[in-house]
């Protein structure tokens, strides 16, 4: 551990929460089953009654600056290319990427801006509101009617500037009740820096869960992170194991807060990290050394016991969508499943503009540092899935900083059995 | 010919001594330097990160000289020494390996974008 810790700063010492997170959560305690993750028909149970009823997260507003702007989402697990687009009236919709000719994608750019669309195959054009504009050669079709043949719209709302979809025909629910308690304790947080990211990826083999649990959690970041994270988010003394200052169900979503070390300094020999390292923004997660973030902690929901030793909340979205946010700003993980045993991972981390020469270092610094802890969870969870592949073990036990793996495998559960959205959300 | 590549060396006067450094080091983006310091062998990070980091406050003095995105060649291949640095630091100071404790290289982890200039895009 590089860490040392500075006598100057005249922190509060940790102490931990008396109660259980899990008890509290009316979770039970016992060992829960590992077949989740290792089981292809229950990933296609996943597919069917999870992927395809829940809102899923698209992307932020800001990826759709003008009218006629445009992306391309592409759900692996749902097998769809998702088109969204900002239309005349600034009216934000998405629409399934398929021409309805012939069934060929529509869309082959990634995203840009457009105010028709027109499938290469034989060029039948859509306007951005989805309609059908033009076929050629049309009168040598048989009764076909151009109304009836837009792109097939997917149910799309708004949240706070994130964009859910939805791929049922018509949602049993909609995105205020599916995020329920969550939706209203986090509205009004503000957002910033939001037109440039440090985007992470990874395509790795493990089920899309280990990756979820990995962040659900700081119990491994003393073994897992001793020298990227650990110095930052543990204490020797303090708080050995990272115990988190709080972990709450929000209806069938979730949070944590994490520790951070007060007193945390890079240590002498770290002369580079010293070089780079802002204390006034929590160090480690200091994307933003502007003030912005001041706003951020006093929401009522953020570090909701208000503690000083806090470093950052992880929230998830079920299924796989995570909103985190910590003494520096924020950044968000979506977790896409492929296969039963593969994922693909993309963490965006939201930043300020690059203001000078040390600025530019220490996010430079704060980019690899990022890449490497995520390089360390990506390995262990392709190492889990190959323990949990070969039959050894049929369940495993969850501590109680582990809470929120227990409640989303509790909420999966029940997505998978209901034949109704509502009793899943119950 | 600028002064510097007329003298032998493609960085700024003064920092000859890290001239052996620039076609392992100097690269464009975030993700190619991960790269370049993933793949290294210790001892050849330990003597960049040494070499760098002993005279990094002049090299940051040197590029403050300039905005960010608009330096002469030499100064940015400067600037880029010094974005490797934080790479090698990685090594040196978080892990005492190349990169993170039994993981594999090829990675399946890529930086594809930003911070800019010289981060990365898809």
């Amino acid at each position: 551990m590089s860490a040392v810790l500075d006598e100057k700063t005249a922190a509060p010492r940790f102490k931990a929460p008396e109660h259980s997170f899990t008890l509290a959560a009316n979770l039970g305690t016992g060992p829960v089953s590992v077949e989740p993750y290792r089981s292809p028909a229950y990933f296609e149970l996943e597919r069917e009654r999870v992927f395809r009823r829940a809102w899923l997260y698209a992307g932020r507003v800001e990826a759709l600056p003008e009218t006629h702007s445009y992306f391309i989402k592409d759900l692996d697990v749902c097998k769809a290319s998702v088109l969204v687009t900002r239309g005349k009236g600034e009216r934000i919709r998405a629409f399934h990427n398929v021409c309805s000719h012939r069934g060929n994608l529509v869309v082959n750019q990634a995203c840009g801006k457009a105010e028709r669309f027109v499938c290469k195959y034989h060029n039948w054009s859509y306007s951005s509101d989805g309609s059908l504009m033009g076929i050629p050669d049309q009168k040598h079709f048989f009764d076909v009617d151009k109304k009836t043949c837009g792109l097939t719209p997917i149910a799309c709302e708004v949240w706070e500037g994130f964009i859910f979809i939805n791929l049922q025909p018509t949602p049993e629910v909609s995105l205020a009740e599916f995020l329920g308690p969550f939706g209203t304790k986090y509205a009004g947080i503000p957002y910033f820096n939001l037109d440039e990211t440090i985007v992470i990826e990874a395509d790795f083999q493990a089920n899309w869960k280990l990756i979820c649990d990995a962040f659900a959690e700081p119990y491994h970041v003393p073994s897992l992170h001793p020298g990227t994270l650990a110095p930052g988010f543990a204490h020797p003394e303090d708080n050995k194991y990272a115990r988190p200052l709080s972990a709450m169900a929000h209806g069938i979503h979730r949070h944590f807060s994490a520790y951070g070390n007060p007193q945390y300094v890079p240590a002498p020999e770290s002369k580079v990290e010293r070089m780079v390292y802002i204390q006034d923004t929590g160090g480690v997660l200091g994307g933003d050394a502007q003030g912005n973030a001041a706003a951020l902690w006093s929401h009522p929901a953020i570090n909701p016991t208000k503690d000083p030793n806090w470093s950052a909340d992880v929230t998830w979205i079920f299924p796989n969508f995570n909103i985190d946010y910590s003494t520096g700003g924020f950044w968000t993980h979506e977790f896409w499943p492929v296969a039963y045993n593969r994922t693909k991972w993309t963490q965006r981390i939201y930043i300020p503009k690059t203001a000078s020469v040390r600025h530019r270092l220490q996010l430079e610094h704060y980019a690899c540092r990022w890449a490497e802890v995520v390089l360390e969870d990506v390995t262990n969870c392709e190492r889990i899935q190959r323990g949990l592949e070969s039959g050894a073990k049929d369940v495993m036990h969850l501590q109680d900083a582990e809470m929120l793996i227990r409640h989303n495998l509790h909420v999966l559960d029940n997505w998978v059995k209901a034949d109704r959205v509502a009793d899943a959300l119950k | 010919m600028s002064a510097a590549e007329s003298s032998g060396t493609s960085l700024p006067a003064g920092f000859e001594p890290l001239e052996t450094y620039v076609p392992y080091w100097c690269l464009d983006t975030n993700d190619a330097r991960r790269a370049a310091r993933s793949q290294a062998e210790m001892p050849e990070i330990q003597a960049f990160y040494d070499a760098i980091v002993a005279r990094a406050e002049d090299a940051i003095a040197h590029v403050e000289q300039f905005e960010l995105g608009q330096m002469p060649a030499e100064a940015e291949r400067l600037f880029k020494l010094l974005l490797a640095m934080n790479h090698a630091a990685i090594a040196v100071e978080m892990h005492g390996a190349p990169r993170a404790i039994d993981s594999n290289w090829p990675s399946a982890v890529r930086i594809s974008r930003g911070p800019w200039p010289h981060g990365g895009t898809l």
